[in-house]
């Protein structure tokens, strides 16, 4: 017995105490060093601060450069994929154009009411500050959903700021550096979002579900989302963390009909093909009353000329309508006209086929009558040089006779 | 003349391909240990570490390792020193399995990596819950327990493939 414990003792203590041939640092120490770290790091010690932060800065590019290839890779891949799809991705946007053109007026006009709405009530956010960063590393990883990206402390950024993508919520940044900043994405399990659900106001709180994909936790009322269409989600506001109203995905509706605890959030952006995203901060617009009276005058202004633009653009395509009307009548007028003309083309030839009918039996009856008569007077004997019987010259000297005489 | 020239680059690729292979799958975006699929996931660098700590000693550095462990906390942005930890713990059970092991057996090192990585990925869970307030997927770190397990015979035989091919070609050269 006491001789297994002292192999097993020997054993552990040639594995963590010995350095090997090769080995600089023997185990123990490196572990101490290690637990050191974090110890000193829970405790938010200014030394390892400062060598986390030089250690992040090299890491980052270092990672940046090492990920070089895949990107080059992924990049060609997604060239040579999109041309395999681009004929039915044209059709498919050439459908959502027309049907987008068509809303686009009435938005514009709910935006600017909202807009003015909201000043009124003081709840208008401005963009203070905006910059375009570029996502340096996008590890992903089962602790922390997080990017990092190119724009730090010297870029004015500060932690707190919201990422976004296009329009759509990515996340918001949790750590500044001065190169560069992380970005926590809403993806993340430790994301908690106040959002709100439309239809129906609902008010949540999302969390990450660790992929493409969020969970509503807390939500109020849960039977009041079980309808049968889609639900948007957006931030709600709540708490001064976001802006309200961001998209930032939708509740399908299928999801919606299931009686289940979890509801589950499909995000509008793949946040794995994050490239270029926006880093934005959001404050009150501060107006004199003066200045917010012109501004909103401005708005009204702005309001009343697209309301002009809708309704001329809906004279102009009743006029359309009305005159597509009318076209279609009178080509329908035209093509009955040209029925009838045709009929009575054919009523017409079919008459003077009739009249020379008769005419030739006039001309017959009147020849027989006047042959006895005249006949001789135009036949051909041995000692004259008349007409043969029976000949057309014959016919009409019979005729012309006949009528010189009567 | 060009026969030691050409051993010479074969013992340089050989010395330093594991610890290249560990730097760079801790630096790359691409991550086998969250693919973005749902049920499969592992854990490369431990698999890594492990194999050569056990195997071939003299070709990975703990001092190394321990620099990629700080690497790699800094990429996937966990709290510095824990992957360092993580990885000289696998080193040190790796190394205790040499010691005390007389007739190597790929099954007994198969069962014994299970058990370290049983252990240091519950130290590794209680250090991120309990001190750090992470939120951790249970389901996540079994499919990832699991499949490193499973994947560890795979890359023994592709090290050790790697290996006879090197090694052939030295003695061949």
């Amino acid at each position: 017995m006491d001789t297994n414990r002292d192999d097993f003792v020997i054993a552990i203590r040639s594995a963590f105490l010995k350095k090997g041939t090769q080995q600089r640092f023997s185990l123990i120490a490196l572990i101490l060093v290690s637990i050191l770290f974090l110890v000193l790091g829970s405790f938010n010690f200014k030394a390892v601060d400062y060598l986390k932060k030089t250690l992040k800065e090299i890491v980052y590019r270092a990672s940046f450069i090492a990920s070089g290839p895949e990107h080059v890779i992924k990049k060609n891949y997604s060239i040579i994929s999109s041309h395999f799809e681009l004929y039915d991705k044209k059709k498919k946007d050439t459908a959502e154009l027309n049907s987008l053109r068509s809303k686009d007026l009435s938005q514009k006009i709910l935006t600017l009411e909202n807009i003015k709405y909201k000043k009124l009530i003081d709840d208008y956010l401005i963009k203070e500050n905006e910059t375009y960063a570029k996502v340096l590393i996008d590890k992903q990883s089962p602790f922390l959903r997080s990017v990092i990206i190119n724009k730090g402390s010297k870029n004015k950024i500060k932690l707190g700021m919201i990422i976004l993508d296009q329009n759509y919520l990515v996340g918001k940044v949790v750590e500044v550096n001065y190169f560069t900043s992380r970005v926590l994405l809403i993806s993340d399990i430790n994301s908690k979002i106040p959002v709100s659900l439309q239809p129906g106001d609902i008010q949540a709180i999302m969390s990450g579900k660790g992929a493409q994909s969020g969970v509503l936790q807390y939500t109020k009322d849960k039977n009041l989302i079980n309808n049968d269409k889609e639900t948007l989600v957006l931030t709600s506001g709540a708490g001064g963390l976001f802006k309200s109203g961001i998209p930032i995905g939708i509740i399908k509706k299928e999801e919606n009909i299931l009686d289940n605890n979890e509801k589950i959030v499909n995000f509008y952006k793949d946040f794995s093909q994050l490239k270029y995203v926006k880093v934005v901060s959001f404050t009150k617009e501060k107006l004199t009353d003066e200045s917010s009276k012109i501004a909103t005058q401005e708005l009204d202004n702005e309001i009343d000329k697209i309301n002009q633009a809708k309704e001329t653009i809906n004279i102009l395509l009743k006029q359309k309508k009305i005159a597509e009307e009318i076209r279609i009548e009178i080509e329908e007028e035209i093509n009955f006209l040209k029925d009838q003309n045709i009929k009575l083309q054919n009523k017409l030839l079919s008459a003077e086929s009739a009249i020379n009918q008769n005419k030739r039996i006039v001309e017959e009856a009147q020849f027989i009558k006047w042959n006895d008569l005249y006949g001789k007077e135009c036949k051909k004997t041995f000692y004259n040089n008349l007409h043969k019987v029976g000949t057309e010259e014959y016919k009409n000297c019979v005729l012309s006779k006949g009528l010189l005489n009567n | 003349m060009n026969k030691i020239n050409k051993s010479n680059i074969f013992d340089t690729f050989y010395r330093y391909t594991p610890i290249a292979l560990l730097f760079i799958s801790v630096l790359n975006e691409t991550d086998f240990n969250n693919l973005g699929l749902k049920y499969f996931s592992f854990n490369f660098s431990y698999i890594l570490i492990f194999y050569y700590t056990l195997k071939k000693n003299e070709t990975i550095g703990y001092g190394l390792i321990f620099t990629a462990g700080l690497f790699n906390d800094v990429v996937v942005g966990i709290p510095i020193g824990v992957s360092s930890l993580l990885y000289l713990l696998l080193c040190g059970a790796a190394a205790y399995l040499r010691n005390i092991t007389l007739r190597p057996s790929l099954i007994k090192d198969w069962i014994f990596f299970l058990l370290t990585i049983l252990f240091i990925n519950s130290i590794s869970f209680l250090v991120l819950t309990f001190i750090f307030s992470y939120e951790i997927n249970y389901l996540d770190q079994i499919i990832n327990i699991l499949f490193t397990f499973l994947f560890y015979v795979l890359f023994v035989f592709i090290f050790n493939f790697i290996d006879k091919i090197i090694i052939g070609r030295r003695y061949a050269g």
